[in-house]
């Protein structure tokens, strides 16, 4: 216990001194402040945007797009994904056509989305949703391999209905699997949303922080940059807290 | 009247933990030939007997094994216990216990145990009491509420028996239960597995590749030869039980293992 607490001291020291460090830069000028505001600088105005209602509005339609997004990926892909790992010709047939659209940048396809939807609430999520499909179907497939025989088996042999040996052997089996890959499905999502904001939108967070970076208000740019970074992080922490409670599992 | 000779006795309805093997085959069909793992197998089983299966790598024993487990179909011949052939699975009738423990780790050992009660919806209550009997009838009384990976190897593998036990089926199958154990906990885990027998009196068909262990069990050792599978003897064990340590430097046990052990060498 003692080392694990040495470890948070030691992560804790280095974000303290990034911080140091960006407040030094700033202050003595080593960086122009008009480039760089100071750190101080920035959390007050993070304070400040929070007290913002049109901060908060934005805040909210982002939120509501990736959860949205989030929500219609999740099943939609963790259902493709379930499909293709128990169909062995058709796994055979997609999953290599799967990889290639993987590894494709999805932001090219932006200005489709755009035509296709218009710039609006159905346009982030629909790129949210595209953004996610494909790791949450990968990540599936996955998932739904590494459910040991041995496991099927036993179900089998105690005359388990396809219902039961689903919710009963395969769910909490890919359980610990499958909280991984919300946690990463959530960083492609949050990424897809933010894009389209930036690129083309009228109100949400990234559309915000894009609008402050044109008009070189780096003080506020900065404290989104914050704020978005704080929220992405704490989500990622609540799931893999949850991951760790689940960990012994993986055998 | 009739001389009673010619009365043709009712045949007696089998009784719980019979088992019956007639003619059984199995063929596998690959792409480029068919591979005969079980030729013409027959064998039978009285209720309560202790029976152990051994045979080199490949002769088919836990082939024959799933087949009564209702995991597998026989290509030919017939599988029965009870008197009604096995044609998929049935907890009432079998339990299995199976190489690795497999004991879902995202359970405790108690809901482990539970699982084929939950199966068939028994209620809370009434699992939770059938779990705690079988798990004291294992020498697991007061470990229930632990997790498979708090458990040693010899622990979970009685969770397993107590899973296989819990439905009181007559038939307990056993598939290499001990083969990824230590010796010692291997040698205690039989002396426990016999006391457990003894206590239930349930029909055991028991799977192995050590000789030792087959003849300090069984009854009865059934000797298997290699592809394809046939039965080449079949020994009757009548060292007294409860059986001890010492019998294992005795002349009788050290001739029977060598029985096997001439036909083992000779069809591998």
């Amino acid at each position: 216990m003692a080392g694990n607490l040495g470890l948070r001291i030691a992560r804790l020291a280095v974000v303290v001194a990034l911080f140091a460090l960006w407040e030094t830069l700033s202050r003595t000028g080593l960086v122009n402040p008009r480039l760089l505001p100071s750190a101080s600088e920035t959390l007050s105005m993070l304070g400040d945007l929070l007290q913002r209602a049109s901060v908060r509005n934005d805040l909210a339609v982002t939120a509501t797009e990736v959860v949205t997004a989030f929500a219609l990926a999740v099943p939609c892909g963790a259902l493709i994904g379930f499909l293709i790992a128990e169909n062995r010709s058709f796994a055979d047939v997609v999953k290599p056509l799967l990889f290639f659209a993987f590894s494709i940048p999805k932001s090219i396809f932006l200005p489709m989305f755009i035509l296709v939807f218009g710039v609006g609430f159905a346009q982030k999520v629909g790129f949210g949703f595209f953004s996610t499909i494909f790791i949450v179907i990968m990540s599936t497939t996955t998932a739904v391999e590494s459910v040991k025989l041995d496991y099927l088996t036993v179900a089998r042999s105690y005359g388990a209905t396809p219902a039961q040996t689903a919710f009963r052997v395969y769910l909490p089996s890919m359980l610990p699997i499958l909280l991984e890959a919300l946690r990463i499905s959530m960083i492609f999502n949050l990424t897809g949303v933010i894009l389209a904001e930036m690129y083309a939108s009228r109100d949400g967070i990234g559309h915000q922080i894009a609008t402050w970076g044109e008009n070189f208000q780096m003080k506020q740019l900065l404290a989104g940059v914050v704020l978005v970074a704080a929220i992405a992080i704490a989500f990622n922490e609540m799931v893999r807290w949850v991951e760790t409670r689940c960990s012994h599992w993986r055998t | 009247m009739q001389p009673l000779a010619n009365i043709t006795p009712l045949k007696p309805a089998p009784r719980a933990g019979t088992i019956e093997l007639r003619g059984v085959g199995q063929v596998f069909r690959t792409a480029t030939q068919d591979v005969t793992a079980l030729d013409d197998v027959s064998l039978d089983i009285r209720p309560g007997r202790f029976v152990v299966l051994v045979g080199p790598s490949g002769c088919g024993k836990s082939t024959l094994l799933m087949m009564l487990a209702g995991l597998r179909q026989q290509t030919s011949g017939t599988v029965t216990i009870n008197g009604a052939p096995i044609l998929q699975p049935d907890p009432n009738r079998v339990g299995v216990v199976f190489q690795e423990p497999s004991l879902f780790p995202w359970l405790t050992a108690e809901q482990n145990v539970e699982f084929p009660l939950a199966l068939r919806g028994t209620p809370k209550s009434e699992r939770r009491a059938r779990a705690e009997e079988a798990l004291k009838l294992v020498g697991l009384d007061g470990f229930g509420k632990r997790h498979p990976h708090e458990l040693s190897g010899g622990m979970k593998q009685r969770v397993s028996i107590a899973r296989g036990l819990v439905q009181d089926p007559p038939v307990l199958l056993m598939d290499e239960p001990f083969a990824a154990l230590d010796e010692q906990t291997r040698m205690t885990m039989g002396d426990e597995l016999l006391r457990i027998w003894a206590a239930t009196g349930k029909t055991v068909v028991f799977v192995t590749h050590s000789l030792t262990e087959a003849v300090y069990l069984a009854d009865e050792v059934v000797v298997m030869s290699a592809r394809p599978g046939r039965i080449v003897d079949q020994l009757q064990v009548s060292l007294p039980r409860p059986r001890t340590y010492e019998m294992l430097s005795g002349d009788a046990f050290g001739a029977l293992r060598e029985r096997i052990w001439r036909h083992i060498r000779k069809s591998a």
